[in-house]
């Protein structure tokens, strides 16, 4: 749900200075470009050359892992720790701080799952110039260049990657402000503001804006002075910055970091969401750079580099040859540069992508994932942040949300329309309406006065709801929940030591600090039955607005000297919603004292935020260009780590043509999380609303969805296992093929379905890339078979899904598409084998209780690998130590591209073999063989003659 | 009614004994499920054994030989419901867990414990019929007074119409005067003003001004204009002088700076001349009001009341209905508002028309062109209307921002042989 539009009456007159300022949002001007954030353009002021940046050879310390050598600035003398560890896994962290800062700079925690661990590091050669370490695989080596500092990353004689090559690394010191006051008050380490903030505690407020006028003025005398002691150093917005009406205080004074990064020979670089941009990266010469800064913005713009709701500062870069990646662990404000250019190196023509990270404040740290394939960098990446969170089976199902159903009798008015029209759904969500005054954590009591009657009624049919639990707390003191989290002292402190105090739905609102584990502990307890009043078992969580979202604050987000314990929220910004998210996850999990996996949909996230539930591209608009961009916006979550990911099906500002809303839900039913959601001003858009042909075409989508449900089940479970994407773009799977690199409008879903959603208003056909020289793709509603590497031309009508399924590959169905998931546990599954041109296949079943973690804490799972070779199909144990009971069975098995056989016959576990009627069709070689009612999880076999 | 259909389910339930059970199809469809060896698809595509029937795998594309299981995609399953109505539900429903049929016959291989209903429902049901029926039989004696009230009300309004429109006319009549003396007057006064400035030899030109004067005319002529007269008190002959006049700054000019104004004869047809000026704006605004009445009484006339007028009863009338904090007021044919508990009121729409589907025109009202929303549309109403013995509002609401509903229950919404839900069968 949005920034603030127009709604809420009462709001709209208490904040109508604010909504002004907020209608001004739908334009850029809301939001910072780099020039208006003074570090970027300080920073972005430096231009590549030499640097000032020395290594001190002679500091050089080498333990087992680490190696440590200072650094020196020959401009200003000042020195850093630079520290470089070999990690597990083929990769290579860099990490750089001041030597001696004069405070503490922060350090990320939490995001990465452990301390990674490190291997031994090797020194091959060292001399006055610098030195050669070993990285262990192959001829990998790094190089130390004492003089200008750079690092060089070789494999054999090709570099793959170099730091500070073109001079860039700029790290401002912490240093003291050049001011009376600061002088005397903050002589040794601490910043003035934390000295004033004490001076508060014991005086009053008039006091306290005494000592602030005593600043200005001070400020005011203080420049000439400045200027003499430091004159090529100060620059305006080192030690205050205001943007429109907001003053950033900064009491801390300059603090951001810079490093670039050179890739030769590399052309395609991808990642850092999240944008609404493409997934290949555009080069940021002469434009903004990508801005990564959680930010709640009203009607997004497309094809844009502005920052939106999430962060994951991870970039990889692909040729054909290998693919690579930087993790750049830094929570604060962060923008990245990239440019290409090609160089005339040996007679060729290569090109090369340069990349600069610029953070406001923390440290320089950065993993470097050597690759070499894409997927060892994914793999890299998960061994270091954590995989996908398995989800419930039901929350991979489809979702119907609106801002708002009104109350109890809507949400049973539109739970009985899926049943009337016969299409299945599994969660009905409920926006802020539902709640108390935008009380979160309660029920409106006139709407919604019997919240458990209308819990059991949704579990009665085997569904589920979700309400929306907002990080922003009202500030009213017969609200149970505020009353705690204030007399706990858990706010987000303003600069002046007080509770932070903003704008956002509910009116004055304060902001939990979710950073303090205590806070977060309190926070999961609210979520009990008996806390959270009126909720059950089939209840889950939505976190909106957690980036967070302050409607009166500088870029509709918090102060960045509001204070998080001794953090300014400056350091930890981007972590805000990934630690509500991962409270409120928590909170779920306990509630059922640990049995039952949570849901959580996250606006804001984090790198690491995949560990705690799904995401989705915020407030989208009802346009074909929105649908469009779904695509590529959660292909780069994927490749980060985030697989739940999904766009509002139907777009949520606007309404969307009939044909768009359908087009949309053809989309979603091939994109991993799949909600259709509405804004408030929109009129309702249930699947039935639009005429029967509407209707059948939207519940068609809805039902391929779920026959799909075992596929989507298993490339989860995988994703939790091993962090590989869900949706994948086509060149994770092909990364020699240069002809998929800059795909967006079609994906994978594993590696064994290729979807090219119909994104174009008036569509008479699309033409699909099906990648793969030798590779064959089956079309799954024709069954037609097509060569791989080649551009398809597929004419299309209303009807029209364009998948393929991947010759070679075995995918499993349920095709008693019933009115929820749950009710569609215990049916049998058909198995799609689609042979390739050896006549081979395989694939894999994983099947669970669907909803517990009895899975990962007992073992309970079936997990089977199905390989179809020499004639022969045999589902085997890819688990022996695992047991699960099952009542499903084999329905059916249809193999796709094989000749007609004479015979059938199963073969059973005790050796009892018996012939199997089957169907073939010529046209389109396929065969179906009846019946084999095999249970899912024993082993078996059978074979065509 | 009902009583056939139980007696045809005892007979069917008696035949259903004698031979093997086929699970989910009803009376009518056990010619196709005859024991043979083999079974025929119904829509004839396939020949399979008949041990394939019901045997838990679709091999007939129309679901046919899976009547009684969740195998087909398009299955169906009857549920007998003794007690109930039989009806059909999908096959997705069959041991998915809940229990769809009363009788429990749909879960009979699933852990859901379904308790049979049927009985209750059948006595709900018929309880509630026979409520509705009752209600039905008395709305509809209602809605033959509401439609002989109407018929009056018409009648009244018809005749109320045709006296409005003769009063336009005499009153046009009496304009067409009004002007022809405005311009005499003018005349008059012009020739007096003349004469007055040229004194000699004038005499005979001023006595003919006097006798031309009309003073005496006013009172009779404005007799057809009474019924006007009650509204508008200014239609009075003479009214106080110093009521404001627009004066040409002309006719001020030549009034003040002429000597001439003291003359009896050119005062009195000044005089003269401004009365009839004001005596026949007086009359044009009086046209204009009869006009716009005529003009909403027509507009009123062509709304569609149904077809024997049977809603024409609501016009003038308001209900009202409370839902959280708003209460909203339905004017039929009229509009909808809001009012806030704070007082404030805003209109939801004006009445536009009937918006029925066709076979039920008269079952939905629209009111639109409402009070804009903040960048949104235009606020509207949708009310539909529901047979019962009073007039009252049953509910409100609001399904998307700013476009509400309402239900509306009245006697003249009352259809003689509804169709009776009880014993619908789809089947073929």
């Amino acid at each position: 749900m949005a920034a603030p539009t127009d709604r809420m009456g009462l709001l709209l007159v208490a904040l109508l200075p604010v909504l002004f300022s907020i209608a001004d949002a739908v334009d850029r001007s809301n939001f910072k470009t780099c020039d208006q954030s003074a570090f970027c353009k300080r920073q972005r002021d430096v231009k590549p050359g030499q640097s000032p940046y020395r290594a001190l050879l002679e500091t050089m310390e080498l333990s087992e892992a680490r190696l440590t050598l200072q650094l020196i600035n020959d401009n200003n003398k000042v020195r850093l720790l630079l520290e470089l560890y070999r990690l597990q896994g083929n990769m290579t962290r860099v990490r750089i701080n001041e030597l001696k800062p004069l405070r503490p700079r922060y350090e990320v925690p939490d995001v990465l799952i452990q301390e990674p661990p490190t291997e031994s590091l090797l020194l091959l050669e060292r001399d006055e110039h610098g030195m050669v370490l070993s990285l262990g695989v192959d001829d990998q080596r790094l190089i130390i260049n004492a003089r200008p500092f750079r690092l060089d990353i070789m494999d054999g004689p090709k570099v793959l990657l170099s730091l500070n090559s073109r001079g860039l690394l700029v790290f401002e010191h912490l240093r003291l402000r050049k001011d009376t006051i600061s002088h005397k008050i903050s002589s040794t380490v601490g910043s003035m503001w934390d000295k004033i903030k004490s001076v508060f505690s014991s005086k009053t407020e008039a006091d306290a804006e005494g000592v602030e006028n005593d600043v200005e003025q001070n400020e005011a005398e203080k420049v000439e002075e400045v200027e003499e002691v430091t004159e090529e150093e100060e620059q305006p917005g080192m030690w205050e910055e205001t943007f429109k009406s907001h003053s950033d205080a900064k009491p801390s004074g300059p603090s951001s970091i810079s490093l670039d990064f050179s890739f030769p020979g590399v052309d395609h670089v991808y990642g850092i969401p999240e944008h609404a941009d493409s997934l290949k990266l555009r080069t940021t010469d002469g434009g903004e750079p990508y801005r990564l800064y959680n930010l709640d913005v009203f009607q997004y713009e497309l094809y844009n580099p502005m920052a939106l709701y999430g962060a994951v500062p991870v970039l990889l870069s692909h040729t054909a040859e290998r693919t690579m990646g930087l993790f750049w662990l830094n929570a604060a404000e962060t923008w990245v540069d990239i440019s290409s250019s090609r160089a005339v190196q040996g007679g060729g023509d290569a090109p090369q992508t340069d990349v600069r990270w610029i953070s406001e404040s923390g440290i320089i740290d950065v993993f470097i994932m050597l690759g070499p394939r894409p997927t060892d960098v994914i793999s890299q990446y998960a061994s270091l942040t954590g995989t996908q969170s398995f989800p419930p089976l039901s929350a991979l199902a489809y979702h119907q949300c609106r801002w708002n159903y009104n109350d109890q009798e809507d949400v049973q008015a539109v739970d009985n329309g899926f049943d009337e029209y016969d299409i299945p759904y599994d969660f009905i969500w409920l926006d802020i309406e539902h709640t108390d005054g935008k009380r979160y954590f309660t029920w409106d009591p006139n709407k919604f006065s019997q919240p458990r009657e209308m819990l059991q009624n949704l579990k009665d049919k085997k569904r589920k709801m979700v309400t929306i639990v907002d990080p922003h707390i009202k500030v009213d003191s017969s609200y149970k929940i505020h009353k705690e989290i204030r007399s706990k002292d858990f706010y987000i402190k303003n600069k002046d030591g007080g509770d932070y105090e903003g704008w956002c739905w509910p009116g004055n609102a304060g902001y939990p600090d979710f950073t303090n584990p205590e806070m977060r502990a309190w926070w999961a307890t609210m979520f009990a039955y008996d806390q959270y009043e009126g909720t059950m078992d089939n209840l889950y969580t939505w976190n909106d607005m957690n980036e967070p979202s302050v409607f009166n604050g500088p870029e509709v987000t918090m102060h960045k000297d509001a204070l998080h314990g001794g953090w300014e929220h400056r350091d930890v910004h981007n972590l805000y919603g990934f630690y509500v998210q991962m409270a409120t996850a928590q909170g779920l999990i306990q509630r059922s004292g640990g049995v039952e996996r949570p849901f959580v949909l996250t606006r804001a996230f984090f790198a690491g935020s995949q560990r705690y539930g799904a995401v989705w591209t915020g407030d989208n608009a009802a346009e074909w260009g929105h649908l469009k961009m779904s695509i590529p916006m959660c292909l780069s979550l994927g490749l980060v780590g985030i697989s739940f990911c999904g766009a509002d099906v139907g777009g949520f500002f606007k309404t969307p043509s009939p044909e768009l809303l359908v087009r949309w839900y053809q989309a979603g039913a091939y994109q991993p999380f799949f909600r259709a959601h509405a804004h408030l001003d929109t009129p309702r858009r249930e699947p039935w609303l639009f005429g029967p042909e509407n209707t059948a075409l939207i519940r068609e989508a809805v039902r391929q969805r779920y026959t799909l449900l075992p596929y989507w089940y298993q490339l989860f479970y995988n994703a939790h296992r091993t962090g590989q994407p869900v949706m994948r773009p086509l060149w994770l799977e092909y990364p020699g093929d240069p002809a998929t690199f800059a795909i967006e409008d079609e994906f994978l879903l594993g590696k064994d379905l290729l979807v090219h959603p119909v994104t174009d208003e008036g569509s008479h056909g699309v033409t699909a890339f099906l990648p793969g020289e030798g590779e064959v793709w089956y079309d799954v509603h024709t069954y037609k078979k097509h060569q791989g590497n080649l551009n398809l031309y597929i004419p299309v009508t209303m009807n029209s899904i364009p998948v393929f399924q991947r010759g070679g590959s075995i995918i499993t169905r349920k095709e008693r598409v019933r009115r929820s998931s749950s009710c569609m546990e215990d049916d049998p599954y058909t198995l799609y084998v689609a042979v390739n041109a050896q006549g081979t296949a395989e694939g894999e079943l994983y099947i669970d209780d669907g909803h517990t973690f009895n899975y990962e804490k007992q073992n309970q799972f079936i997990h089977r690998r199905l390989t179809f070779t020499e004639g022969s199909l045999s589902s085997s144990n890819l688990s022996p130590d695992s047991q699960f009971s099952t009542a499903s069975w084999v329905e059916k098995v249809i193999f796709i591209g094989v000749p007609k056989p004479s015979a059938a016959t199963l073969r059973t576990a005790d050796g009892a073999e018996s012939p199997l009627e089957f169907e073939f069709d010529p046209a389109s070689e396929l065969l179906a063989l009846r019946k084999p009612g095999v249970n899912a999880g024993a082993d078996w076999t059978i074979h065509l003659r | 009614m009902h009583f056939h259909i139980a007696v045809a389910v005892i007979i069917w339930a008696a035949l259903f004994v004698e031979s093997r059970k086929i699970r989910g199809i009803s009376i009518s469809y056990k010619r196709f499920y005859k024991e043979r060896k083999s079974f025929l698809c119904i829509d004839g595509s396939k020949l399979i054994p008949f041990e394939q029937v019901n045997d838990d795998y679709c091999d007939c594309a129309d679901g046919s030989d899976e009547p009684g299981t969740a195998a087909c995609p398009s299955g169906r399953f009857y549920c007998t419901n003794l007690g109930f109505r039989p009806h059909y539900i999908q096959s997705s429903r069959v041991n998915d867990g809940i229990c769809d049929c009363c009788d429990g016959s749909d879960e009979y291989s699933s852990p859901a414990l379904c308790q049979k209903t049927c009985r209750n429902l059948g006595q709900q049901e018929r309880a509630e019929l026979e409520e509705r029926m009752r209600m039905l039989s008395e709305g509809l004696l209602m809605k033959r007074q509401l439609v002989e009230e109407g018929a009056d009300v018409w009648r009244e309004k018809q005749a109320e119409l045709t006296d409005l429109q003769k009063v336009a006319e005499d009153l046009q009549v009496r304009l067409e005067y009004l002007r022809r003396r405005k311009s005499d007057a003018g005349a008059q006064k012009e020739k007096a003003l003349t004469a007055a400035q040229h004194p000699t030899g004038q005499e005979g030109l001023r006595s003919q001004i006097r006798a031309e004067l009309p003073l005496d005319d006013h009172g009779q002529s404005l007799q057809d204009t009474d019924r006007l007269g009650d509204k508008d008190e200014g239609v009075e002959p003479r009214t106080d002088s110093a009521a404001p006049r627009e004066e040409s700054p002309n006719e001020a000019e030549v009034r003040g700076g002429d000597p001439s104004e003291d003359d009896p004869d050119v005062k009195a047809a000044v005089e003269a001349a401004e009365s009839a000026v004001s005596d026949l704006n007086k009359a044009e605004e009086a046209h204009q009001r009869l006009q716009m009445e005529i003009r909403e009484l027509e507009e009123r006339l062509a709304i569609d009341y149904g077809p024997e007028r049977e809603f024409l009863f609501l016009l003038g009338r308001c209900f009202q209905i409370t839902a959280y904090e708003y209460s909203y007021t339905l004017c039929p044919f009229n509009q909808v508002t809001q009012k806030s508990q704070m007082g404030t009121e805003v209109l939801l729409g004006k009445w536009d028309a009937w918006d029925g589907p066709p076979e039920d025109l008269y079952g939905v009202m629209k009111y639109d062109r409402g009070e804009p929303c903040w960048q949104g549309p235009t606020r509207s109403t949708h009310v539909q209307l529901v047979c019962g013995t009073d007039s009252t509002l049953r509910w409100v609401k609001e399904p998307s921002k700013c476009h509400y509903a309402m239900e509306l229950q009245t006697p003249a919404a009352c259809q003689p042989q509804q169709p009776s839900r009880r014993g619908v069968h789809n089947e073929l």
